[in-house]
């Protein structure tokens, strides 16, 4: 039992010269559990962060009801100084057209945007499906289904717009996740789904056209919507850090210093590479305009595809 | 061949090896204290995972996985209070052990169950994993509403003597897990308007007040007498012989556990409750089962430990995770540059080898830190009663509000706790409450995503295919079984209820 | 003329019936589509309940003699630590409940007491709270207590 103790008073030790450096101590929301696709780039990115801002800082994960409850703690902390959230894209572009929350766009005050990938339309490569066209000619006698990982995210409304956009019949299945919504996809339950290029090259899955204004590095052969004669679909799988209203110009300031140089360091450059995240930097004033934009568009999505009424 | 000398090579380096101790050993008692489960044991260690090398830090989360779905055995074996949900199955028949004083048998044979489930998975995973993941993918959302309904019926066997109560109870933990938003169309249900039920009601909260909260408030009103005191805590492991005997039920809830870990989003506190549905159907000695008979610890050790392995399969073959804990191992196989997926088999062979040399030293490591795990366990059970119990309350606290950071996981967990006390002194058993918010959200959504699939036609379902028509099948049987044993059982008691002298009846 | 209603068993049953059964009306009003399992779930359970009351009237299991306990006591503390929480951090409410805890299971010498709370309340606060860097719901804004 004596190396119990020992060990006890070593960790009791550290703890508390720990907190007597930590005057300053910043918390990182991560709307998830931890260890989820979200948590992991949080997770590179918070070292960084806080050593450029000079605090310590601690990830903490506050999970529940499509990442909002972890972006309503931060809308609900205004003016405090000491808490960011780092958010996905459905938190704070879908989710608050979709119901009742104690926060919207506005509730915020936007730091940077880190990264963004483009999203696929996608099939089985056992499928014979070739082409966006074939796949639009072949629903018309029996709708096919889309998967997507639950009700009123990305890859839902992703696949809500094209159908409303253009003569592809197809109906909404949702899973609990990408994960079993692959496996859906492998038992050919369902035989669409829309997601990033992670979901692609991991399930080895064939692409039929991409959800951006530019064709994709990489991919020189998938089509762009509108090149298929569809109106304008942009969607992404963005991530961007927030924090509450009411904190002062020069914390602002200092966050967005320290995101920029955070995104641009070689160490988050060569994580993002691994884990086949696109950097995409934008600053306070062009990550807001950005939100807004895209949640303006994402809330006619969901009019036009009956979600909302 | 050199692949796996290098892969071998790769898992015997000290550092790996030291990790494995640490995390098996924490993740051992991090799963034996109440509230405390397999998440909050990973988060903890997953932050000093980034600065380690890629088998290193699988070895650690590895360890921490497979050591807390162990150590929910040993509480709720010594207390009634299962430290995990995975382990709540264990509690029907580890408790009356204990009760007999027959403490040493029963972790003995949870012990060895647990490490016997544990290698037997590691052993299809790296021979079957192939085979059993294609398996697995022909279980679409109707062959899982069919697996699912079939595990549900094991509440029938579970609250024996109360059969209605249990139902109640069982229908009221799965009215639990619906409380938030709907899994297919988004919307929120029973939330009255408050913002902060839309989240649902989590699966810890409601474990801890259930059985950690509700067992500090039993234990309460007889804390002056003899009969609380826990027993002390020893382990005394079974002889080849007995293991001979019941090898057949090890082996059972061992495939159990390895099939159902195979496939994505079941998770292993499922497993054990379909372990121990089958064992009470299949077990020669199955009328003793849950009064104290090592046949219900090893159906439900056997089967929880099995996933650890098996949740592997669906990782490694598809680069699907099979639950949360795989979710997290493959973040940190990404942190490492390693992309789990199609081909990381062919890709990262070497990797995943040594992978699987770590899943089989994690498993020894366990069986020898039993020991002086339990012995820590001995030592904090001394204390007086109170220490015990306000240890108890704290760990619940913590582990209520830890698991997904928000406080009202910890009025959902006191509420439960005086729930639970007022059901069980009613006589209500509360484990169909567990089973039911366990395999509720499971059994919902694939009924919801089958009927968009079959396009509103349930009676397709019996005949969607092969493996939903052998599934609907058993559980007719199961019902017609269970229906004449039933009636078999009540024209028994008819008939002894005549008889004049009938010394079982006499209740006190 | 009611007072056979008044009997622990029997008032569980009633309360599961009617806990159902005002659950039950909020689930035919909702949406039909998502409140499908919800409605099946309630039927069963409001049917079942009702069995069991009466089950529970036919038997009348004898009542024990009840004696004042503080039990209610302890209940009501872990509930309204719980809420407090939310609101006052963790460690101000885990303080006062564990000692209370405590106090209750027979642990009343000053010095076992105030040592318990210290090292049961506080020290697993500080382990989880600060050195874990398990982030448990915090008073101040910077999160320091």
């Amino acid at each position: 039992m004596t190396s119990l103790r020992y060990s006890l008073a070593a960790l009791a030790l550290i703890g508390a010269t720990h907190s007597a450096v930590a005057a300053d101590n910043l918390d990182i929301i991560v709307p998830f559990a931890a260890g989820g696709a979200t948590d992991i780039v949080a997770r590179s990115f918070e070292p960084i962060f806080s050593q450029q801002l000079g605090v310590t800082s601690v990830v903490r994960n506050v999970a529940g009801a499509s990442a909002t409850v972890g972006t309503a703690e931060v809308a609900n902390s205004e003016g405090n100084p000491n808490i960011i959230g780092y958010e996905p894209a459905g938190a704070l572009s879908i989710q608050p057209s979709l119901k009742k929350l104690p926060y919207g766009p506005d509730s915020f005050t936007y730091i940077c945007r880190t990264v963004s990938n483009p999203m696929f339309l996608m099939v089985s490569k056992s499928s014979d499906i070739e082409s966006f066209k074939q796949l639009v000619e072949e629903s018309q006698e029996y709708p096919f289904l889309y998967g997507s990982s639950g009700p009123g995210t990305l890859p839902h409304l992703a696949m809500a717009a094209l159908t409303v956009n253009s003569d592809l019949k197809a109906e909404h299945v949702p899973y609990s996740g990408s994960g079993p919504a692959m496996n859906a996809l492998a038992g050919n339950e369902i035989q669409i789904m829309a997601d990033t290029e992670t979901i692609l090259e991991n399930y080895d899955l064939r692409p039929l056209a991409v959800f951006a204004e530019n064709r994709v590095e990489g991919y020189p052969d998938v089509p762009t919507m509108q090149e298929l004669g569809l109106a304008e679909m942009d969607f992404a799988v963005w991530q961007g850090v927030v924090a509450p209203k009411g904190i002062s110009e020069e914390r602002t300031q200092q966050y967005a210093e320290a995101c920029k140089a955070t995104v641009e360091s070689d160490k988050f450059k060569s994580f993002a590479d691994k884990a086949k995240a696109d950097i995409a930097y934008l600053g306070p004033d062009e990550f807001k305009a950005f939100v807004q934009k895209r949640f303006a568009a994402n809330k006619q999505v969901l009019k036009d595809a009956g979600l909302t009424p | 061949m050199d692949v796996i000398l290098a892969a071998i090579n790769d898992a015997f380096t000290w550092q790996a090896l030291l990790a494995i101790v640490i995390g098996t050993w924490a993740g051992i008692i991090i799963g034996g204290l109440p509230g405390l489960g397999s998440v909050v044991g990973l988060t903890i260690f997953l932050p000093f995972t980034f600065g380690m090398d890629v088998i290193t830090s699988m070895a650690l989360l590895i360890g921490v996985y497979c050591g807390s779905v162990y150590g929910g055995s040993i509480t709720a074996i010594l207390i009634n209070t299962p430290g995990t949900p995975q382990s709540a199955a264990t509690t029907f028949d580890g408790y009356p052990m204990t009760q007999q004083g027959r403490v040493d048998e029963a972790l003995g044979w949870a012990t060895f169950a647990s490490f016997f489930g544990g290698v037997l998975s590691c052993v299809l995973l790296i021979f079957c994993a192939p085979q059993l993941a294609k398996f697995a993918v022909n279980f679409g959302s109707i062959e899982v509403f069919a697996l699912v309904c079939l595990a549900m019926l094991c509440i029938v066997g579970i609250s024996r003597g109360s059969l209605l109560k249990g139902l109640v109870c069982g229908m009221m933990g799965f009215f639990f897990s619906t409380v938030g938003s709907d899994p297919i169309t988004g919307a929120d249900r029973f939330t009255f308007g408050t913002y902060a039920l839309s989240s649902g009601l989590d699966l810890i909260p409601v474990v801890v007040g259930a059985f950690a909260l509700s067992e500090v408030f039993v234990r309460f009103s007889a804390r002056d007498e003899e009969a609380t005191t826990i027993p002390e805590a020893r382990l005394r492991f079974p002889n080849l012989r007995e293991i001979g005997r019941r090898l057949i039920e090890l082996v059972r809830g061992s495939f159990i556990g390895s099939f159902v870990g195979a496939l994505p989003g079941t998770g292993a506190a499922a497993a054990a409750f379909i372990s121990y549905a089958a064992a009470q159907k299949l077990s020669p000695r199955r009328a003793n089962l849950g009064k104290g008979e090592p046949d219900g610890i090893i159906a439900s050790e056997s089967s929880n430990n099995a996933v650890t392995g098996s949740a592997f399969i669906p990782t490694l073959a598809l680069g699907i995770p099979g639950d949360v804990v795989t979710a997290m191992m493959m973040g940190a196989m990404v942190i490492h540059g390693i992309t789990p997926g199609v081909r990381l088999m062919v890709d990262q062979a070497q990797t995943v080898y040594a992978l699987f040399v770590v899943l089989i030293i994690v498993n020894v490591a366990m069986l020898v830190l039993s020991k002086p795990s339990i012995g820590l366990f001995r030592y904090l059970f001394k204390l007086p009663l109170g220490f015990v119990m306000g240890g108890i309350v704290m760990f619940s606290f913590i582990g209520a509000v830890s698991v997904r950071g928000n406080p009202l996981d910890l009025v959902v967990a006191a509420l439960t706790g005086i729930l639970a006390y007022v059901l069980r002194r009613g006589g209500y058993p509360l484990a169909p409450l567990v089973i039911g918010m366990v395999l509720g959200p499971e059994l919902e959504s694939s009924l919801r995503r089958g009927l968009l699939i079959s396009r509103g036609d349930f009676f397709s379902f019996f005949t969607h295919s092969g493996i939903a028509t052998t599934l609907f099948a058993l559980i007719g049987l199961f019902l017609v079984w269970t229906t004449v044993a039933g009636v078999l059982d009540w024209r028994a008691k008819i008939a002894a209820r005549r008889e004049p002298v009938s010394p079982s009846s006499s209740r006190a | 003329m009611f007072a056979f209603l008044i009997h622990p068993r029997v008032l569980t049953a009633l309360a599961l019936l009617l806990a159902g059964a005002g659950l039950s009306i909020t689930a035919w009003q909702g949406p039909a589509s998502a409140m499908l399992v919800p409605r099946i779930v309630l039927t069963i359970w409001c049917v079942v309940a009702l069995a069991i009351l009466i089950g529970e009237l036919i038997r009348r299991v004898p009542v024990k003699r009840v004696t004042l306990t503080p039990l209610p006591l302890l209940m009501a503390a872990v509930l309204i630590a719980a809420i407090a929480t939310a609101s006052l951090g963790f460690l101000i409410p885990a303080l006062p409940l564990v000692a209370l805890t405590l106090w209750l299971f027979r642990i009343r010498r000053p010095l076992p007491l105030l040592l318990g709370t210290i090292v049961i309340g506080g020290g697993l606060w500080f382990l989880f709270h600060h050195v874990l860097m398990i982030r448990l719901p915090a008073l101040l804004t910077n999160g320091v207590i």
